[in-house]
């Protein structure tokens, strides 16, 4: 009984945990900026379009180039298409590939790092070579030619994205597992029969959320430059799909033709966005950290 | 934060950050060429490999054949240089080409030249590439089964100077003279006619083994590119410039040739050949003012002023070329489709040329309607052609469609009524067939993507779907090729290769290769017997009107999309230099340049 008692503290401790976490952040006031920056994107791509309605679907030759004007408030590009609209609709992409890829990439460097470091011995070290080797290959490369053979869509570059961005979380998690297992209410679980999915998934998981949760940020911040990478350097979703970094390897051509509007746009949506994930990221890691605490 | 997060994430602001800049960068003028010397700034990414006045199917490259022709003049030299595209007597070797009356020979008279060692010029150095040609013609990148040298059946020297050349049968002496005798380039025979470099010269290539043993011995010393400037071989020349160092990195520096006796003497001493990885840089260095003779893109073009005001001139170089996309008329699963006469009409009824040329190419390239190019004026374009047989209108491209059994379903049109009637889809279509096509398409361009969407755009208005996909152009090329439709590679439907013009022609526009049946660059294994005819009468026909007949055929027929022919490339020249025309056959002459202030 005392057993049963013993594990189910922590989890009643983590409550209280998080409400102090969650006060920790909300007085990180660059944390709480990127928040909001993150917000107002996700509602500018996604909602923005039902308030400003363009078609980014078919060219427009008789309206190429256009400077801002009240018409299009951000001009139009070389084919045509409102630039704010595509400002949206290629947001759609990079915020939807980005989030997807890095909470992928979240899940399976979680479960592998898991698996790894509660395992240990012959497994561990194997599963571990594995990620060593995988880290050794720049990730981009794996994705150029990926992107080369292939014809990603927004689906394609998800899976893509998320299966070369899982190494570092994994070694995060791997490191949390080691301390977790061997704590007392882990020990105990296992001295009572309980199996090790229960051990992972009920107690080393719930207790390296904040780990977890930080990780995810990053790779979600890290997903969206790498799609934008890809993007720009021409292996990004095809017509009439775009992103921001297709938006800004178009625009590039444009750098010495005064149409500043194909450019900064993009450019800024990239910065502020990457920048608010990773102050989002920061700003967890802060509040998670029991050091802080006090 | 990990490094490589750290690292993506400073290249991120670094990258966009520059970009933001890059609108308030400024340009310097740093100048300082000599009336000596000339930058000439060669296509990005390419670097020369290749100086033997003979191609190979791997140094197949217009640049490396420029390089050659400025070291080694042809027999019969074709080119635009007076604006219009001709023989070329200045730069020839050959100074007549009389064709017999029955057109099965040609009697040519050489100049009176010398070699740059003082020996002369003879019936014996053409002879001695004939031979060449002969014994190694599967090797020779510019043999086509049953054309050059099969047709000539034989080379008599009947003095030192004259010469007669035997054909198979008749021929179109225009297309023999441009197309065929314009390949050839007499070589050094008395320094080259040697098995290996030690052997002493002789009359090795008389025989067949005897060609073949030459033919490997030129050819491995010329895959020596660092030996171009000191191996004796090369020096050996008849052009007006000589190789004064070939870097393996790309650059070449030419030097006058002064022993030089024709009539393109070379202007300016020295020519320097720039390479450059991409063409930002290229234009990176024009705005720098390092490059004489450069080139912009046409979504540049809107900086026209800038670069006059630097002391440039903005000309557009205009090819002798036409631009398409093949179908492959044996895939699988649209090969029936293509090959409906009705269904190419509806997808180039969609197709607004008109625009695409202004609007996308900035007016740097021309609509084409057929097989032969109309960016030049010439006797070759049928009127059918020229009054464009099918022009833009998707209403009439839908009604195409829907008239031969076909119905718009979801905004994609499927076919209902699959048969052979004249309201049915036709052979091969079967019901429910979606009218859906994927085109690989060239990568590394803004102005082809950009004509990519805007052709999905007007094709989804007639109700065709059609999927962009790109690749490095050598990917295109390596993934459409001629094929039948069991074969795995077959999958590919529409191919895109024409960034720059998808064929550039010799002097004399004839499908051959292109559009005869199993012609070698038939890409899409198009077939009709009645064009088979044309082009054959083409070649052999002593009428121009042959050529007409085909044009007017081809341009009906679809055998490809037809799209705007991009000009070569958008030239930004010094002011002060001058003196040439830019070559439509896409080829560039040191000796025609000079600088005249």
């Amino acid at each position: 009984m005392s057993a049963v008692l013993q594990t189910q503290a922590p989890t009643l401790e983590l409550a209280t945990g998080y409400r102090l976490s969650v006060r920790r952040f909300a007085r990180n006031r660059l944390a709480v900026a990127g928040l909001v920056v993150v917000v107002l994107f996700l509602l500018f791509c996604f909602v923005g379009p039902l308030l400003y309605s363009t078609d980014q679907t078919h060219t427009h030759l008789t309206q190429v180039n256009l400077a801002p004007s009240g018409a299009h408030w951000l001009g139009t590009d070389a084919v045509g298409h409102d630039e704010l609209g595509r400002l949206m609709f290629g947001g759609k992409t990079s915020l939807l590939v980005g989030l997807a890829a890095g909470l992928l990439a979240t899940v399976i460097g979680t479960l592998w790092g898991a698996v790894a470091g509660y395992a240990g011995g012959w497994v561990d070290a194997v599963m571990m070579r594995v990620v060593d080797a995988g880290i050794a290959i720049p990730a981009l490369f794996i994705l150029l030619v990926v992107s080369a053979i292939t014809t990603p869509d927004s689906l394609g570059l998800i899976l893509i994205l998320g299966l070369v961005s899982w190494l570092v979380p994994s070694r995060l998690v791997r490191a949390e597992t080691l301390t977790l297992k061997s704590r007392d209410y882990v020990l105990t679980l296992r001295a009572i029969g309980g199996t090790h999915g229960r051990a992972i998934f009920r107690h080393i998981l719930p207790n390296s959320v904040s780990t977890i949760v930080v990780a995810a940020t990053f790779q979600v911040a890290d997903a969206i430059l790498l799609v934008a990478y890809v993007s720009y350097l021409g292996l990004g979703v095809q017509p009439p799909s775009t992103d921001w970094g297709g938006m800004l390897s178009a625009g590039l051509t444009a750098a010495y033709s005064g149409r500043w509007w194909l450019i900064v746009p993009p450019g800024l949506a990239i910065i502020l966005v990457v920048c608010a994930f990773n102050a989002v990221g920061d700003g967890l890691r802060d509040a998670f950290d029991v050091r802080g605490r006090g | 934060m990990s490094p490589a997060r750290t690292t993506l994430v400073a290249g991120a602001v670094v990258s966009a950050g520059t970009l933001l800049l890059a609108g308030c960068s400024g340009t310097s003028d740093t100048s300082s060429t000599s009336r000596d010397s000339i930058n000439y700034a060669l296509p990005a990414n390419f670097t020369p490999n290749w100086i033997l006045p003979i191609g190979t199917a791997a140094h197949l490259n217009t640049n490396n054949r420029s390089i050659a022709d400025s070291l080694w003049e042809r027999l019969v030299a074709y080119d635009g240089s007076t604006g219009k595209i001709a023989w070329n007597k200045q730069a020839s070797l050959a100074t007549a080409a009389d064709f017999a009356s029955d057109s099965k020979s040609v009697d040519i008279t050489l100049g009176d030249r010398s070699w740059s060692d003082g020996k002369p010029i003879t019936s014996r150095d053409v002879e001695f590439w004939f031979n060449l040609i002969k014994a190694n013609k599967a090797e020779w990148a510019g043999y086509n089964p049953g054309k050059a040298p099969d047709n000539w059946t034989s080379f008599k020297t009947v003095d030192e100077r004259h010469f007669t050349i035997t054909f198979d049968q008749a021929y179109n002496s225009e297309w023999m003279l441009a197309n065929q005798l314009s390949e050839i380039t007499p070589l050094p025979q008395h320094v080259w006619d040697k098995t290996d470099a030690s052997a002493k010269v002789s009359d090795a290539d008389r025989t067949a083994a005897g060609a073949k043993k030459v033919w490997t011995y030129l050819n491995t010393a010329a895959k020596n590119i660092s030996g171009y400037d000191k191996d004796a071989l090369w020096k050996t020349i008849s052009g007006p410039y000589s190789v004064k160092s070939f870097s393996t990195s790309g650059k070449v520096v030419l030097a006058a040739n002064k022993k030089y006796d024709g009539g393109e003497k070379a202007n300016i001493a020295t020519v320097n050949l720039l390479p450059f990885t991409t063409a930002d840089a290229e234009k990176n260095a024009l705005r720098s003012g390092s490059v004489d003779y450069g080139y912009i893109e046409a979504t540049d073009l809107d900086q026209k002023d800038r670069f006059t005001a630097q002391g440039y001139k903005v000309e557009p170089w205009s090819g002798w070329a036409i631009t398409y996309m093949p179908y492959n008329f044996n895939n699988p699963a649209m090969g029936a489709v293509f090959k409906q006469l009705y269904a190419r009409q509806a997808v180039q009824r969609s197709i607004d040329q008109t625009s695409l040329a202004k609007v996308i190419f900035n007016g740097t390239a021309v609509p084409g309607y057929g097989p032969v190019p109309q960016a030049q004026a010439s006797d070759f374009v049928s009127p059918e052609q020229k009054d464009n047989p099918y022009p833009f209108s998707t209403s009439a491209a839908k009604s195409l469609l829907t008239s031969h059994g076909w119905q718009e379903k979801g905004g994609v049109m499927v076919c209902t009524e699959p048969g052979t009637g004249d309201s049915q889809c036709g052979e091969g279509v079967a019901e429910g067939t979606k009218f859906e096509m994927q085109v690989l398409s060239q990568s590394g361009s803004t102005v082809t993507d950009n004509m990519m969407s805007a052709i999905q755009s007007s094709l989804e208005k007639t109700g065709i779907k059609f999927s962009i996909k790109t690749a490095p152009v050598n990917s295109v090329l390596s993934q459409t090729p001629q094929c039948t439709s069991d074969q795995s590679v077959c999958k590919w439907q529409l191919s895109f290769f024409g960034t720059a013009g998808s064929w550039y022609f010799n002097a004399f526009p004839t499908g051959d290769s292109l559009f005869q049946t199993k012609g070698g660059s038939n890409f899409g294994n198009y077939s009709n017997p009645e064009v088979d005819k044309l082009i054959t009468a083409s070649t052999t026909s002593a009428s121009s009107q042959a050529v007409r007949d085909y044009s007017a055929a081809v341009a009906k027929d679809l055998p490809v999309i037809w799209l705007p022919a991009p000009d070569y490339q958008i030239s930004v020249v010094r002011n002060g230099l001058g003196g040439f025309s830019q070559d439509s056959l896409a080829n560039f002459h040191p000796a025609q340049w000079k600088w005249t202030k």
